[in-house]
C-alpha cells in the first residue's frame, strides 16, 4: 500500500489504544468486572453474575482488589512514555526499537482482556502490535531526528 | 506561530461566532437529553441507572447531531450551487476544516457516550432491570454491536485521516475513510431494536419501522441524519455518471522542472478560474480519484491540471506516459542547475522553458482518463474590483495560473469590466522547483502590451547560502532577465512586509498616481485575492483592514483550495499536488 511508513501508523494507533486503556483501567477501578465471568456462571436477580469457582483467581486480581486494571494502566502509561516519548528515554536504542514494542502491545492486549471494560482497547491493541511486526517484517527504522534545528543566526 | 490559542480561539470574531454556536448546540443538545432522560416518567426504571444513564442519553443525542452533520460538508456539488448564495456565511473553502471540527467533536462525545454505557449494562446486569447480562447488551443486541464496530471504524479512519499519513500514503486514506460507508450503516441502526423502552422487553411490530412508538422512546434521530447521507449517496452516484461522460485525453507536456500537463477535452465541463477538479486513470487505478487545480483558463479548449512525480499515483501516470523518472530527473537536474534561457546547456533538446510534448502518435495510445468537478470557489469577482492583488504563496500559486490566463484572455478582448491593474505576489521558499510556473509567467509577462497594467512581484524566502549571493550578485547585473526566474521582473529576497506594500499602494492610489484618470471622487476599490497557509492570510488581512481609507477599499478574499492553512508550512507540498501526494 504505497509508501506508508508502517512504524509511523503503527505509532498512532498505539497511542490511540494506551490511551483507551488508561481510561479503560480507569473505569474498571470503580466498577470492577472479570470479562470471562460468564464461562460457567449463574445469573442471580437481582446480583447479575456470580461467577464460577474455577474462576477465583480472576476475582481475587479484578473484582477482590484492581490488580489487573492496575498493571494494564501502568503498562499504557510505560508504552506511552515510549511513543510519545518521554524526554529521557528519547532517541535511546529502547525508543528506537520496534521489536520490543510488539509484545508490550500484546501484553497490554492480554490485560485488558480479562476486565470488563478493556475489550477495545484489547482489539485495537493487537491491531497496533500487528502493524509493528509489519514494520519489523519490512525492515523499517526510525529516522535519525534533525539534531541541527533551532540553531538560527548561521545562515 | 506568533499568536496563542486562546487569542485563536476567541480573539477572533469569525472563529467565537463559531465556538460559540458550534460547541453551544453541542452542550445544549448533551443537557436537552440528559434532562429529558432524567425527567421521563415513563423511563424511570432506567432511571435507576442514575447519572450514567442521563449521561449516555445526552452524549448519545449529541452524536446524532454531529452524525447527521459529519456528511453536511462533504456534499461538495450541493456547496458549489449554495456557496455563491451564502458567500457571507461560508467566505471560501473551509468544508474539510468543518469536517474535521465535526469529527473531532464526534470522538469526544463517542468516549463519553461508550464509557456512559459501560457503567449503565454494568449495573443493568447488577440490578436485573432488564432480564440481561451486560455482554448480552455489548454483543448481541444490534446497539451493542454497532457502537463496537463504529469505534473499530473511527480509530482506522482517524489514524488514517491524520496529515502525515494522508502525504505518506493517500490511498491508506483514501479506502479507509471508505469505512464511512458502513459506519453510516452502523449509525442509523445503532439504536434500532428498541433499546430505550420503558418495558423490559423490547416491543416488535411486524410493519415499517418495525417497533412501536409506543414503548420503544429513543430519540428516533435517524429519521434525521439519514438524509445527508442519502444526499451523499445520491451525489456520488451522480459524479459516477458525470464523470463517464466522453472526455479525451490529447496531449501530454511534460515541462522540464519534470511537471507534467496534461490537457484534456470534455465538452460537456464547464469551470471558472480558479476551481479544482477530480482525476482518475482507470489503467492506473480504477478507484482512486485525485484532486488537482485546474490550470486552464476557461477560455481555453482543454482543460489543463499540471501534475509533478511526487507519489505512487503520479510516477505510475508519469511512467504510463512515457515520462519516466530517468526522462523528469535529466530535465529537472537541468532546471534546477538554472539552464541559461537561450542555449548552452541544451540537456535531452529542452532548455528550461521548453517542453517535451506526448501526443498518443506513437506505439502506444494515451491513457482513458475521467474528470469530475469542477469543485471550490470562483474567482470570478476579480473584475468587480478596479486593482487586483493576487496573492499566491508556495503551493498556493497554482489557481493563479487558471485566474492569470483568464485576465488576460479577457484584456485581449477588451472585457475587463473595472479592472484597471494586477498585483501578482508569488511567496516562496525556491523558485525553480516551480518552473512550469515561471514558464507560464514569462508567456503572461511577455504578452503584455500594457507595462503597467500586469505587475509580477516574487519574493524568495528561503536562505541562500554566501556563494549563492554572489552568483546572483553576478549574473543579475545588466542582465534582461532574473537568473532565477528567468522573468524581466527582478526576484525579491526575504519576506513581504505587507504593511507598507499596502501602504504604499494606498498612497500612490491617493495621489493620483497608480491608476492615472481616476476620478477622485470615487472610492477605489482594491481586491486582494489569497491562497495559502491561514497565518500569512492573516496578516495580509490585517495590513488590508489597516490600509483601508475613505478613497480607497482594500477587500481581502481567500480563493483556491485552502486544505492545508492549517499545517503551516506551503514547503511540506509540491506545487501542481493540491491535496494529495
Amino acid at each position: 500500500m504505497g509508501n506508508l511508513i508502517w512504524h509511523e501508523y503503527a505509532r498512532l494507533l498505539t497511542i490511540t489504544s494506551s490511551v483507551y486503556t488508561i481510561w479503560a483501567a480507569f473505569w474498571g477501578i470503580f466498577f470492577r468486572k472479570f470479562f470471562w465471568d460468564f464461562v460457567g456462571g449463574i445469573v442471580r436477580a437481582p446480583g447479575g453474575l456470580q461467577p464460577s469457582k474455577s474462576n477465583a483467581v480472576f476475582i481475587t486480581l479484578i473484582v477482590k482488589a484492581p490488580i489487573i486494571q492496575l498493571f494494564a494502566m501502568l503498562l499504557a502509561f510505560a508504552i506511552l512514555a515510549m511513543e510519545v516519548p518521554l524526554p529521557q528515554l528519547k532517541g535511546s536504542s529502547f525508543h528506537r526499537n520496534f521489536v520490543v514494542r510488539i509484545p508490550m502491545l500484546l501484553l497490554q492486549a492480554f490485560l485488558t482482556i480479562l476486565f470488563y471494560q478493556g475489550t477495545n482497547a484489547s482489539l485495537w491493541s493487537m491491531i497496533s502490535a500487528a502493524c509493528y511486526a509489519r514494520a519489523v517484517v519490512l525492515g523499517e527504522v526510525m529516522k535519525e531526528a534533525k539534531d541541527n534545528r533551532g540553531k538560527g543566526g548561521r545562515a | 506561530m506568533g499568536e496563542s490559542w486562546f487569542q485563536r480561539e476567541f480573539l477572533t470574531p469569525r472563529r467565537l461566532a463559531f465556538n460559540v454556536i458550534f460547541y453551544g448546540i453541542h452542550f445544549f443538545l448533551f443537557a436537552y437529553g440528559w434532562y429529558s432522560q432524567a425527567t421521563n416518567t415513563k423511563l424511570s426504571a432506567l432511571n435507576g441507572l442514575k447519572w450514567s444513564v442521563w449521561t449516555s442519553r445526552g452524549a448519545g443525542l449529541v452524536l446524532a447531531f454531529d452524525g447527521g452533520m459529519i456528511l453536511v460538508p462533504m456534499l461538495r456539488n450541493v456547496i458549489r450551487v449554495v456557496r455563491p448564495k451564502l458567500q457571507w456565511l461560508f467566505p471560501a473553502d473551509e468544508n474539510i476544516w468543518f469536517h474535521r471540527q465535526v469529527a473531532y467533536s464526534m470522538a469526544f462525545w463517542a468516549m463519553v457516550h461508550t464509557t456512559a454505557h459501560y457503567v449503565n449494562f454494568f449495573n443493568v446486569e447488577r440490578t436485573q432491570v432488564r432480564p440481561e447480562i451486560a455482554l448480552d447488551i455489548h454483543y448481541t443486541q444490534a446497539g451493542g454491536i454497532t457502537g463496537h464496530f463504529l469505534l473499530l471504524i473511527m480509530f482506522l479512519m482517524y489514524s488514517t485521516a491524520h496529515y502525515k499519513m494522508r502525504q505518506q500514503c493517500f490511498e491508506a486514506f483514501w479506502y479507509t475513510h471508505h469505512l464511512a460507508f458502513f459506519f453510516m450503516i452502523g449509525l442509523y441502526s445503532h439504536a434500532t431494536g428498541c433499546f430505550v423502552r420503558d418495558s423490559a422487553d423490547p416491543d416488535y411490530i411486524p410493519t415499517f419501522p418495525f417497533y412501536s412508538t409506543e414503548h420503544c422512546l429513543g430519540y428516533e434521530s435517524w429519521r434525521f441524519t439519514i438524509w445527508p447521507g442519502i444526499i451523499y449517496f445520491g451525489e456520488r452516484v451522480w459524479r459516477e455518471i458525470r464523470a463517464r461522460k466522453a472526455t479525451r485525453l490529447s496531449k501530454v507536456l511534460v515541462h522540464p522542472s519534470g511537471a507534467m500537463e496534461l490537457r484534456i477535452i470534455k465538452p460537456s465541463f464547464k469551470y471558472v478560474a480558479g476551481q479544482w477538479l477530480f482525476i482518475q486513470v482507470p489503467e492506473i487505478s480504477g478507484f482512486q480519484w485525485h484532486p488537482f487545480t485546474i490550470t486552464s483558463a476557461p477560455e481555453d479548449p482543454y482543460v489543463s491540471v499540471h501534475i509533478r512525480q511526487v507519489g505512487d499515483w503520479t510516477h505510475a501516470l508519469g511512467e504510463r506516459l512515457g515520462a519516466g523518472p530517468q526522462v523528469v530527473s535529466a530535465m529537472t537536474k537541468a532546471a534546477m542547475a538554472g539552464a541559461e534561457k537561450d542555449e548552452k546547456l541544451t540537456i535531452m533538446g529542452a532548455t528550461r522553458g521548453d517542453f517535451v510534448e506526448i501526443d498518443g502518435g506513437g506505439a502506444r495510445p494515451l491513457p482513458a482518463v475521467r474528470i469530475d468537478g469542477p469543485y471550490g470557489a470562483p474567482a470570478e469577482d476579480v473584475f468587480n474590483v478596479e486593482v487586483a492583488v493576487l496573492i499566491g504563496a508556495g503551493i498556493g500559486v497554482t489557481p493563479f495560473a487558471s485566474i492569470l490566463k483568464h485576465i488576460w484572455y479577457r484584456q485581449k478582448r477588451g472585457n475587463l469590466g473595472s479592472l484597471r491593474r494586477v498585483e501578482f505576489f508569488w511567496v516562496c521558499r525556491d523558485a525553480p522547483s516551480f518552473g512550469w510556473f515561471q514558464s507560464l509567467l514569462q508567456e503572461v509577462e511577455a504578452a503584455q502590451a500594457d507595462p503597467n497594467f500586469l505587475r509580477i512581484n516574487i519574493y524568495l524566502t528561503q536562505k541562500i547560502s554566501e556563494d549563492m549571493l554572489w552568483n546572483i550578485a553576478v549574473n543579475d547585473a545588466g542582465a534582461e532577465y532574473d537568473p532565477l526566474t528567468l522573468l524581466r521582473t527582478r526576484t525579491m529576497f526575504g519576506r513581504p512586509d505587507w504593511k507598507s506594500i499596502y501602504g504604499q499602494m494606498k498612497q500612490a492610489i491617493e495621489a493620483g498616481q497608480y491608476l492615472p484618470g481616476t476620478n477622485s471622487q470615487l472610492r477605489t476599490k482594491v481586491g486582494t485575492y489569497f491562497c495559502g497557509p491561514g497565518v500569512l492570510a492573516k496578516a495580509i488581512k490585517e495590513a488590508t483592514v489597516a490600509s483601508t481609507s475613505s478613497a480607497v477599499e482594500f477587500s481581502f478574499a481567500k480563493v483556491g483550495l485552502l486544505r492545508y492553512s492549517g499545517i503551516g508550512s506551503h514547503s511540506l507540498f509540491p506545487c501542481s499536488r493540491n491535496i494529495s501526494d
